[in-house]
Parts: C-alpha cells; structure tokens; sequence
C-alpha cells in the first residue's frame, strides 16, 4: 500500500506570544517543531510500514524552511518527501491547503491511506484533514489512536465522547490521529538524519500539482482571520511551601476570609 | 570538511536535546558530579548509532560517519558544553583521539580504525600529555623502539606514563605520542594490549562526570601497523596541523558553558525581588553581572563563527585564530560563569542550582588544549610576524576595512573596532621600535589585547552583514547593540592598556596618547550607557523567566 502522511511546520506553543498591539503571533526567533499530532500521525504510519512494507510518502506546504519537518520524517524512515512551496499559497486557509494537499496527492499517484494529525496546535481548527478528504471524495474516519491493517481491511480505533469505536473501511481512506497520552515521540539519529538526505525530496509550486490560482491563497479562502487575541490573564496563584498539613491549614484559612467557606 | 546543510545540522541538534531532555536531568549530572562517577551507559547511548551517534560528527561518511564540518561540531560541541561539560568532554576526548587518524592516517589505517569506531561506537582517548611534557611537547619521555623480525621493523615496543588523559579509563583505544627514533609519532593502542594500563580517575575541580586518568605503558607491543600514517616523525606537525580546529571545539564549549550561566541568571533575575523591583530592572546588577558577559561571548561566537567557516571553506592550520577563538571565548565564558553565582547569589553558591557546577566546570577550558597563557604566547607570536611582515600596516589595512563597513552600517559598531586597531598597530610599532618584546610581559599582554580587538572587528562585521547566522537569537537592533559594547570596550581597553604597557616597559618617556588617538576613542565611549540599557531588555525579553 501506498501511504501519504500531511505534516506540518508549526512554532513551538511554549513559545509563541502574541503580540497585543498588531494582534498577531510573534514569530520570530521561536523555534519551529512538526505538529505533534502530525508526528503521531507519521509514527502510526512507520508503524504499519515496518510490519507491511509499505511506502510512505511525507506531503507538506510551507516556506522553503518547512523543508525541515520533511526532511525530519524522512529521517524518522519515511520513503519520499514533497513540499508545496510558492507565495502563491501564502495566506491559504484550511480550505485553500486542502485544495493545495489534495492535488499534491493526486499528483503523487496512487494513495491507499492518507494520515494527517487531528489538528494543528498553532490554528486548532481540525479541519485541513477533513478537507483533503473531501477535495479527494474519499472517506474519512477522524480521532483514531490506534490503526492496523488487515489486508484490505483498514481497523480504525477512534475516540468518540465517553468511550471508543472501532471503524472498518477498505482503501482508500483519510485518517486524523490524536495522541496516546503515554506516546513518546521518536527522534532520528544522527546518521539517519544524514541517511534522509539521499531520499528523494521534491519541491513543487502551484503550477507543478496543476493548482488554479484562484483557489490559493487569500483570494480562495473562505475564511479570513479577522483578529488574534490572549485570553485575558487570570490573577497570580499563590503558592507555599512547607508540609501539607500546613499547606491545608493555610488554604482553610484564605478560603474562610474570602467566604467560600464558614467558620 | 565542509559543514553539512542548515537542516541536517539542527535535526541533529534537535536529537542531541531531546536525548538530553530525557534521559540526563540536572538531578542525575548533580548526582555523577558529586559522585565523582563517569556515566559509561550515556556515553555509549549517545554513540550508539541507532539512538544518536554524535561521534559520528568526526568521521568521513566513506568510513560510516557523517562527515561533520568545523561548523557543525562547533555547534554540537556548544550544544553538549549546556548539558554538562564533563559529558561533552568525553565527546571530545573521541574526537581529539580520532584526530591524528584523520589528519595523518593511511587510507588503510582509516579503513580499519576510522570504520571500528562508527560501527563499534568506541570511546577514543587522545595521549599527549605526560608528567613533564604538558604545553611543551619536546620534553616527551615515552620512547617507540624498533621490534626487528626478519630484517624489517615488525613493531614497537612503547614505554613511559601519559597523564590528564580524558577518558584515559575508559576509553576502548588511545592515540599515544611516543618518541621512535625517528621523532614524536601517533600509535594507536588498544586497552587490552599487554603492559597498558590506565591509572586511577583523578578527583578535580570541575568536569567530574569526565574521566581523566594517567597511563601507564610498560613494554606495549604494537604491530607497526599501528604507526599513524605508517611515517616516523610526523607526530608533532600533526598535532598542530589539528589545533585551529581543536581550538574551536573548546572554544565551542567555553561559549555553551558560559552562555548558560547568564542565561540561567537572566531568568532568574526577572523573579527575584529586591528594593521594590526585579533585579533585571536594575542596572547595578544587569550593567555588571550580566550585559558585559554576554556581550563579550557573543563576540566570542562571531569569532568562533569566522574560524570554522574559514576552516570549513579548506584553509588550513589558522593556529592563531583557532587560539583567539578559544582565548576569549573560555576566558570570558569564566569570568561570565563566576558573575553567575554572585547573581544568583547565596542560591547561586549552592549545588541547588547549575551555575555553581557550571563555574567549577567551565575553568578546564582555560586549562586544556592549551592553556591560555600559552594561547597567549601563541596569539601574539602569529600576529607580530604579521606586523613586521606587512610593515605595521597589518592592523591599520584591517581598521581602513572596518571603516568602510562603518560608512555602509554607522552602527555595527565598526568605527569602535577600527579606534581599537589602529591603537593596536601603534602599540605594536611603539613595542617594535623600543624592542619591548622582549619582556615576555609585553608579549603575553599583547597577545590579550590582539584577542579583544580583533574579536570586536570580527564581531562588528558580523553584526554589520545583511544576512546573520542561524545562530544569532536577537533583532538587528540588540545585535548591533551588543557589538557596539563590545567595541567601545575594546577600543577603550586597547588604547589604555597599551598605552600603559608601553609607558611601563619602555626606558623613554614618550607618550602614545596622540598614537592611539585617545580623544577618539574616550570620544567613542558616548551612548554606552544606553546601548547597555538597550541589550539588558533584549536579553529579558529573549531569555524569559520560565
């Protein structure tokens, strides 16, 4: 089976501030990682490729730096890289980036199984995988954490509010991954970094995937980001030290004067 | 070899940190450090190919390496100097001990040699130095001596004692200098050859998860296979041929370590409350402990930067500049850790917190590889030929450059960095024509004074460049800032402390006031104070209270 898996390039949420007066995020100087939601997508996928000898092929789109998070699951053992590149995707929103993915998948040729992560922590929208997806009218099974295959039968293990579901389906299928909470995310060795660097990486602007402009970028997206804002900041925590038995006595005490509770 | 793409470099960077994130805490180094205790499994994990394989940094790809450049092992070594300097001179001793093989090796000796220790992750140790053979190497006491089978040298047997060996200990093979008769030479030795032995792990200042052992070697058979580049005599040339880039990695680690120390107080600084405010907020504190120190060893990574890109691009030796790179970055990188403790105060006297074990650690790197009064010596001899050879003109050729940038970019701090050249070349021409070098006081105080000006007009270049590396943290603004610091310090320094060099060796009385045009630079000195106030918010707002 041929599997793609969407990654994308996002700052580092410990980091980014916001700046209050532009109402944008402040970028510069904050370390870039791939989507953890991502990683697990691509770590779900090399999974499968070990135990089938599947191909995995990494799509992401983002400025020549975005380079990096390919280039980094390459080293993690994917086969191939693509990265859409070109100002002409600059300002794309979800809508616009499925446009842009769904036609580097066509491109790619023939796709089994596409995996993105659930969402991106820098937008939290959730929506670029669906979007691909639909674009392709393929269809999709979102909030797995666990996927096999099984010939041609793909068993999906998704999260759905207070339990889980296990979906079947037969290829091709998107999939969005949220996160095992006890997963640890690989990191690639030095020589499997240097080893990435021989797979074959290709670089394509809208005119290779065969993308019309009038679908990229700010003009073809539906949605346009009309202000960024922090939550309002809650007051400062006080903390002590010493036992717990202190501790307790002194949260009593604080909770007595401020009435949420009676003498 | 030429340094590997931006990309390659930094996922492996990435690797290295992570591996540190997890599986070396500061509680289990402060643990090893107070132990005294080598950690052998970290070691071998970070050389295991499949989890990291940082050795693989030193060797060819052709040999099962990476083929890392002066730049990337620069920026590893950096990278392993803020985790803990004894870890990251384990690293080292393996590659200091790869060193002679790479540099003096047969293409088979590197096929055997170079190919076991990629695929068997073996920890290398570098064997120079002896109990009376420390910076000056002509004094080596081993002695190689010929073992004759059948009319042709079969082997040698080596004997004598080798001391301050970084993983003496534990390491799985040693490059050994020995004296053959036919001169100092490379053998390699592996630790089960009969007659070796590696003494007790010394208890030291600092860099304690280090192991550092004397050795011994008693009649060690080793076939002559063994003899680096299969050519008596050539030990020497090829330790030196190696020391720009050795320097550089030391260097590397005088930076890493310091940087972290400041780092570690400026965070500190923006919580801790005094007189009704944070000490980052007060210039007493930030204009002392803090702006200088990291100015300075910003200034220290330009020139760093300017080596390994020298070297990487295929020049060769850059003695000097590998000494001054390792000079200011480990001498300002100490003096940058001491300031940390007093910043952080009692806290900072404590174990409780990694500044004090940063500043035990960090002082090895004024020590090895060259200690830096011998950095010193070795500064001004490279730069005094220098002078002579171009007829006094070397500093002032080199001050009309910095003038030229200073039109193009008024505040890189360039103008600042040509007042400290010109007063440089006087200096060295008032010393020249008083025959004052031969003070060695002289020689070594112009050695320090060559390290601060010539780094202040690396730096100023640097800050004046359209484009700065990936390894610069700040905006043009607080980049530029930190270099005019830098420079009108320099200036300052350079013109004063030559002056007063000269006043006080020289048996005239002539003034060098007008030579090195100290109206101009006192002239220079104004804006400082606001520059240094600017530099203290960039450093608060890029290393923010966690």
């Amino acid at each position: 089976m041929n599997i793609v898996v969407c990654v994308k390039q996002v700052p580092d949420s410990t980091e980014v501030k916001i700046n209050p007066e532009t109402g944008t995020l402040i970028r510069a100087g904050v370390p870039s990682i791939i989507n953890p939601y991502d990683h697990f997508a691509l770590q779900t996928a090399l999974e499968l490729k070990a135990k089938h000898d599947f191909k995995v092929t990494l799509v992401s789109m983002g400025p020549p730096q975005a380079k990096s998070v390919v280039q980094m699951g390459m080293a993690l053992g994917a086969d191939e890289g693509v990265l859409l590149s070109d100002m002409a995707f600059a300002g794309s929103d979800t809508w616009a980036t499925s446009y842009a993915l769904a036609k580097a998948i066509k491109k790619i040729g023939k796709v089994d199984l596409i995996f993105a992560g659930m969402q991106a922590i820098d937008g939290d929208t959730a929506q670029t995988g669906p979007g691909v997806a639909q674009q392709l009218g393929m269809p999709q099974i979102t909030f797995c954490e666990r996927v096999e295959v099984d010939g041609r039968r793909i068993i999906a293990h998704k999260q759905i509010d207070g339990g889980h579901e296990v979906v079947e389906a037969r290829p091709p299928v998107l999939l969005t991954m949220i996160m095992h909470k006890d997963y640890t995310p690989r990191y690639p060795s030095f020589l499997s970094v240097n080893a990435s660097l021989k797979k074959p990486f290709h670089t394509w602007n809208a005119a290779d995937i065969g993308a019309e402009p009038q679908y990229l970028g700010l003009k073809g997206s539906p949605t346009q980001v009309d202000k960024i804002y922090p939550p309002p900041q809650r007051e400062k925590a006080a903390m002590f030290s010493g036992s717990g038995a202190e501790g307790m006595a002194r949260i009593m005490q604080i909770m007595k004067a401020e009435h949420f509770l009676e003498d | 070899m030429p340094s590997m793409d931006a990309i390659s470099r930094n996922l492996m960077l990435d690797s290295l940190r992570e591996y540190a994130k997890r599986r070396i805490p500061y509680d289990l180094i402060r643990d090893l450090d107070e132990k005294n205790e080598f950690p052998a499994e970290i070691l071998k994990e970070m050389y295991d190919r499949d989890t990291l394989g940082v050795h693989l940094l030193m060797i060819p790809e052709a040999y099962g390496g990476v083929s890392g450049g002066t730049y990337d092992i620069y920026r590893i070594c950096e990278a392993l100097a803020r985790i803990d300097l004894g870890i990251a001179t384990g690293v080292f001793a393996t590659f200091l001990g790869t060193d002679p093989l790479n540099v003096g090796g047969t293409e088979e000796q590197k096929e055997k040699w170079l190919k076991r220790i990629a695929s068997e992750n073996l920890l290398v140790a570098y064997a120079a130095t002896e109990p009376d053979a420390g910076s000056d190497l002509v004094n080596l006491r081993t002695r190689a001596e010929h073992v004759v089978k059948n009319g042709r040298i079969a082997g040698y047997r080596i004997t004598g004692n080798k001391q301050w060996i970084s993983n003496g200990g534990v390491a799985d093979m040693h490059t050994v200098l020995a004296l053959a008769p036919g001169g100092p030479s490379w053998f390699i030795v592996e630790k089960d050859m009969e007659g070796f032995s590696a003494n007790k792990h010394e208890d030291k200042h600092g860099i304690r998860l280090s192991n550092t052992a004397g050795l011994s070697l008693d009649n060690v058979y080793v076939p002559a296979e063994n003899l680096i580049g299969m050519e008596e005599g050539k030990g020497l040339l090829q330790a030196q041929a190696v020391f720009g880039y050795t320097r550089v990695m030391v260097a590397a680690f005088g930076l890493g370590a310091g940087e972290e120390a400041v780092e570690q107080a400026i965070r500190y600084s923006q919580q801790r409350i005094q007189g009704g405010g944070p000490l980052s907020d007060k210039q007493g504190y930030t204009h002392k402990l803090i702006v200088p120190n990291y100015v300075k060893l910003e200034g220290a990574r330009s020139y760093i930067e300017y080596t390994a890109l020298r070297l990487d691009s295929g020049e060769h030796g850059l003695q000097t500049e590998g000494a001054i790179a390792k000079y200011g970055a480990s001498e300002w990188g100490n003096k940058a850790a001491d300031d940390a403790i007093q910043a952080l105060g009692g806290y900072g006297y404590t174990k409780d917190f990694p500044v004090e074990k940063i500043k035990r650690d960090i002082k090895i790197t004024c020590i090895y590889e060259g200690t830096s009064e011998v950095l010193e010596m070795t500064i001004y001899r490279g730069r005094w030929q220098e002078h002579l050879k171009s007829r006094g003109r070397y500093y002032l050729d080199m001050a009309d450059r910095l003038d030229e940038l200073h039109a193009k970019e008024p505040r890189c701090g360039a103008h600042a960095s040509a007042l400290a050249l010109r007063a440089l070349g006087a200096v060295m021409e008032e010393c020249r024509l008083q025959k004052l070098t031969r003070h060695q006081h002289v020689t070594f105080k112009l050695g320090r004074l060559i390290a601060a000006a010539e780094t202040a007009a690396i730096f100023s270049t640097a800050a004046g460049a359209q484009k700065y590396a990936e390894t610069v943290r700040f905006d043009r603004e607080g980049w530029q800032a930190m270099a005019r610091v830098f420079a009108r310090e320099a200036a300052l320094n350079t013109a004063m402390e030559g002056l007063a060099l000269v006043l006080g060796a020289a048996d005239s009385g002539n003034s060098l006031a007008d030579a090195v045009n100290i109206e101009a630079v006192q002239a220079e000195q104004k804006g400082m104070v606001a520059d240094m106030d600017l530099v203290a918010a960039k450093l608060k707002q890029t290393f923010k209270a966690k």
